[in-house]
């Protein structure tokens, strides 16, 4: 064994790596796949050996091991078991030992309630004959963007009102803005082609866009976020839509930190910012701190674009979402993208991650319902994300009042990610969040975006099949169609602020 | 059309199997003065002491029915005496007369006696340059307790290995300062003198046999310092030169071997020659000289092959190279080995050594000792002049390989898209 | 001809075309058998690696292939599929297909009695897609027309 264990910094490990040494070959695949060092081979003792304190437990081992040797297994602290401590003991040792923060990526793990688990959709029989969607035509198309209050045609009826700019999309699901620098340029190029085929978006996140992904043209939405990284007009004219970020569902009011290792030369070159330097994301916009500053923000981006592009305003899911969206509505904006606090990031702080922001589940309803209220829900599309996990999800959160989702954390569960939650090391043992141009190389963008395309085919298919249950043959119809909702094992309250009855009722 | 080959080893079979490659109707018909299928020279040490036997098809070249499928009619054991370029013919020993449309010649070389008085013994001196050598060789072996080996080149130090380990006590006498002079330098020389000496061969360097003292058989040798050496054997092996006999009288060019063109032709239109006995463009010295190393033969014998079919296809020129092990020790080297003008590259470590010889950044010229699995890439650097500038930094690294390469490079030539 | 084409671009140095070549190649063509139980043959592709380069490469299948050339006993022949393969009855591990081989992917084996054994790339006789390109998890090693 090269290490020794330091017990003056003892932190129990996470995982237990069990080797059948019988089945092992010793064809060191797994040592070096490793990339957080937690496996080695010893040449003198013909043996491998894992340091378990390193292990992330992120199964790149046991996948890529042609002997199914290697099992993960989670390690159970022997710590007598104490209900209220349960989950706080490693943390505060962490903290004492190491005198920081810990930063975490990956969404919020603690054991919160999912709504969408709790909520059941509606099928048809005998009166309102269902649909097969094998059979019949669905339709999933998709506009975003602001409507007009009303439409007015010409006589030879075609359309007289003038519409703004709008985004169509295939399926009412894009992929959520996750930064090249966050995630490699494999992963991007692999996000581009999905969305390219299947005729959605992808969102190129904070970062900037490399110019080798100006070839996505038609199917990107580039953002500007608080750092203004890589923003310029040929970025702007690249995007479909242009999202401003706000807040993220992760890490609400705060902003983000790349770290100055990760910014390799070709980073730099997308960020626009020297080689090597941190790249730092104020929390606020340092010139949004209203309503009227976001409004100025929102027309310069317009001017800038000549109003051909819809301008998203992204917020996350916070305590009174429904007034800040109808704020953002009342600024200009074209698309509301609401992140709850179950998305994504690829670090931040574990305390604000496991702890700020609300489910999007009920921000949604209560940013639907305030804007119909406030009879301005014509005047911007919905798009919800933060927690979307499968295509049932979708459905729910459509009927829920949103008119598509964003998904990122399925999109990478897609192409390898095992949701072992060490985005911010840069050692991303898939390839997925790294710039490491060895490790990038794990994601060979032809197999990734050939998963995502049927991931999003699969879950079209799903959609169909779960609308056509419902007897209704398009997503339109399914929009804010809270009545195809009953909820389970809810509080009133909770059955309230969804607007949805409970089952039975 | 009538197709002779005067010769039958490798340069013959590699130009049979071009003809047939684009003409399956031609007659073609191999002279050779040996009466065995074409067999493999490097394993006559093998033969000779019987770790192979002339029944092993390693032994051969190619497989018993080759000349059938390649309706080759074969004329063994009998020698060519002369050509008569202007009205097509050659002519046998035995006055038999065989007409050609075009002749190829591959007779390959003849071993090298140096004169020195004794030579003519009929017992008990030999040479190993083919198989009836090498059969009186090993029927003399019950006779030969001491042996005298003159000469340290490939086969003379091949078969001095062979012989000590076969039991026989060796004394091997090299001219020169090292055994296998124009193949490896001081240092790669050493690693052969060391596995040499370790089968209890005696290494005498810088002296040379000037007489072979006995009645019937060798009784002892005299060197050139005066000393003598008692031994009831003799094998010379001091090297081979091209075999011009029968060209000696006609109008071919020769200089040292058959003076060849690009295309492998000589002088006189349909009459090609290939092999040992060619002398043909070397691309390190950038001229033309015999070079007798067995894959130039193939590759010389193939193109005349190729251009006897109304192909036209270029040789691009070779240089020496040569892949051999003695014991335990393997070597490989091509080119150039040893200079004091050319800048060089070596390093030695772990019983390994490597050099590297380069000219204007252009490698001419190297020896491997011990790790030999990647010199073929330094074969292709060489034959095609490759501006090492850039990468010459990396050779010494023993796990070189494609990845120092440029990227872009490395792609297009592992994908074969760069010859 | 179809040869395994190398996109380094994807190779994850994972090893595992040179675990699948050696199981391949191996008596029974068992991964833990070949591994622990019976003599390892040696993989015919190489891994090579140097930050953060990888790939994985085996013989080429040369047109002309300067191997076949060298060998001086006919062991490294052409055969009826157009590979380039040695015959072990024929090989006496000369190493004069290494010296010839423009890619340097020829190995040596030495395990035999009296010969060596020039050990390459054969693309798998018994498979129709090679058992490196089936193994690889990255797609970094195809099989196709060059």
């Amino acid at each position: 064994m090269k290490w020794m264990k330091n017990a003056k910094t003892y932190t129990p490990p996470d995982f237990a790596v069990i080797r059948d040494d019988e089945r092992c070959i010793r064809c060191k695949a797994c040592v070096e796949q490793c990339s957080f060092d937690a496996t080695f081979y010893d040449e003198d003792l013909d043996k491998v050996w894992n340091w378990e304190a390193k292990c992330v437990g992120c199964d790149r081992c046991a996948a890529i091991c042609p002997v199914e040797a290697i099992t993960i297994k989670k390690r159970e602290t022997p710590y007598r078991y104490n209900y209220s401590w349960y989950g706080h003991i490693d943390g505060l040792k962490k903290r004492a030992a190491f005198g920081g923060t810990p930063v975490v990526s990956m969404g919020n793990d603690k054991p919160y309630p999912v709504y969408w688990d709790h909520m059941l959709l509606n099928a048809s029989q005998v009166t309102n004959p269902s649909i097969d969607p094998l059979r019949e035509p669905m339709e999933l198309k998709t506009f975003l963007g602001r409507k007009p209050d009303f439409v007015e045609f010409k006589k030879d009826g075609s359309l007289k009102t003038k519409l703004t700019p709008q985004i169509e999309l295939n399926i009412p699901i894009m992929f959520s803005a996750m930064s090249y620098g966050a995630l490699s340029y494999n992963v991007i190029e692999s996000l581009g082609k999905a969305a390219q085929e299947v005729g959605t978006f992808y969102n190129s996140g904070e970062g900037g866009l490399n110019k080798d992904h100006y070839k996505f043209k038609g199917n990107v939405i580039v953002q500007v976020a608080s750092g203004r990284f890589g923003v310029h007009k040929p970025y702007l004219d690249v995007g479909s839509a242009i999202e401003i970020k706000i807040g993220q569902g992760a890490k609400p009011g705060i902003g983000g930190h790349l770290p100055g290792e990760k910014v390799s030369q070709t980073i730099s070159e997308t960020r626009m910012m020297p080689e090597g330097s941190d790249a730092i994301s104020p929390a606020p916009h340092h010139d949004v701190y209203s309503i009227e500053d976001l409004r100025q923000l929102i027309y310069a981006l317009k001017e800038a674009t000549e109003y051909t592009k819809p301008i998203i305003v992204k917020i996350a899911a916070v305590h009174n979402v429904a007034a800040i969206a109808s704020g953002v509505v009342r600024a200009g904006a074209d698309i509301i993208s609401i992140d709850g606090f179950k998305g994504g990031t690829g670090a931040s702080p574990q305390i604000v991650r496991d702890n700020i922001g609300i489910p999007i589940e009920l921000a949604l309803a209560v940013v639907d319902e305030r804007l119909r209220q406030e009879g301005i829900r014509q005047q911007v599309s919905i798009i919800a994300g933060g927690g979307i996990r499968c295509s049932t999800d979708v459905v729910k959160a459509i009927a829920l009042g949103a008119d598509a989702v964003y998904i990122g954390t399925a999109a990478l569960l897609a192409i390898g990610c095992t949701m072992c939650q060490q985005c911010h090391t840069g050692k991303c043992a898939w390839g997925i969040s790294t710039q490491d141009p060895h490790l990038s190389k794990r994601v060979n963008p032809d197999i990734a975006s050939e998963k995502l395309i049927n991931l999003l085919n699969v879950w079209a298919l799903e959609i169909k099949e779960v609308m056509g249950a419902m007897g209704i043959n398009s997503i339109e119809s399914l929009k804010g169609n809270r009545l195809n909702l009953r909820a389970v094992g809810l509080s009133e309250k909770d059955m309230e602020i969804l607007g949805i009855l409970p089952a039975g009722e | 059309m009538k197709i002779v080959i005067i010769g039958n080893s490798v340069a013959a079979i590699n130009a049979i199997e071009a003809i047939r490659e684009k003409d399956k109707v031609s007659e073609i018909e191999v002279i050779s003065d040996e009466s065995y299928m074409a067999y493999s020279h490097p394993l006559l040490p093998n033969l000779v002491i019987g770790n192979i036997s002339r029944s092993d098809k390693r032994f051969y070249y190619r497989s018993k029915d080759f000349y059938d499928k390649m309706n080759v009619k074969r004329v063994l054991g009998k020698k060519v005496v002369k050509i008569f370029s202007k009205n097509k013919y050659i002519a046998l020993e035995n006055n038999e007369k065989i007409e050609y449309d075009k002749l190829l010649i591959t007779c390959g070389g003849t071993p090298f006696v140096p004169p020195m008085k004794g030579a003519d013994l009929k017992e008990g001196v030999h040479t190993l340059t083919n198989i009836k050598a090498a059969d009186k060789l090993k029927k003399d072996l019950p006779n030969i307790k001491k042996c005298v080996v003159i000469g340290g080149g490939l086969i003379g130090s091949k078969v001095a290995e062979k012989l000590a380990k076969y039991g026989i006590k060796v004394t091997l006498v090299e001219l020169m300062k090292r055994v296998l002079f124009p193949v490896l330098d001081d240092t790669a020389a050493d690693y052969v003198h060391k596995e040499l000496k370790k089968d209890k061969v005696k290494l005498i360097l810088e002296d040379s046999v000037v007489e072979i003292r006995g009645d019937k058989r060798p009784t002892e040798v005299v060197l050139s310092s005066g000393k003598t050496i008692d031994t009831d054997g003799v094998v010379v092996a001091v090297g081979v030169r091209p075999n011009l006999d029968f060209t000696k009288d006609s109008d071919i060019e020769t200089n040292r071997g058959i003076v060849v063109d690009d295309y492998m032709q000589t002088n006189i239109n349909n009459i090609y020659a290939a092999g040992d006995v060619a002398e043909a463009y070397d691309v390190i010295i950038s001229a033309k000289r015999p070079v007798p190393v067995l894959p130039l033969a193939a590759r010389q014998g193939r193109i005349a092959g190729l251009n006897i079919a109304e192909s036209n296809i270029k040789y691009n020129g070779g240089f020496p190279m040569n892949s051999m092990s003695i014991g335990k020790v393997e070597f490989i080297s091509m080119g150039i080995v040893d200079s004091e003008e050319l800048e060089i590259l070596k390093i030695e470590k772990d019983n390994e050594y490597r050099k590297f010889l380069i000219d204007n950044n252009r490698l001419v010229g190297m020896i491997l000792v011990g790790n030999v699995e990647r010199a073929g890439i330094f074969n292709w650097m060489i034959q095609n002049k490759f501006d090492v500038s850039w990468i010459k930094d990396t050779f010494l690294n023993s796990d070189f390989g494609w990845k120092y390469f440029d990227k872009a490079f490395r792609v297009l030539r592992l994908n074969r898209k760069i010859k | 001809m179809k040869i395994v084409k190398i996109n380094e671009d994807n190779c994850v140095y994972c090893h595992l075309c040179e675990v699948a070549c050696i199981t391949e190649h191996s008596k029974s063509k068992d991964i833990i058998k070949a591994f622990k139980f019976e003599e390892k043959p040696i993989a015919r592709c190489t891994v090579e690696f140097n930050y953060p380069v990888s790939f994985s490469s085996m013989c080429r299948h040369c047109d002309d292939a300067p191997c076949v050339e060298a060998c001086q006993t006919g062991a490294m022949h052409r055969d009826e599929r157009g590979c380039v393969v040695v015959d072990p009855d024929k090989c006496v591990g000369c190493w004069m297909c290494i010296m010839s081989c423009p890619y340097g992917i020829i190995k040596r084996d030495e395990r035999r009695e009296v010969w060596g054994l020039s050990t390459k790339c054969d693309l798998c006789p018994d498979r129709e897609i090679p058992a490196c390109v089936e193994a690889c998890p990255n797609n970094a090693l195809t099989f196709e027309e060059v």
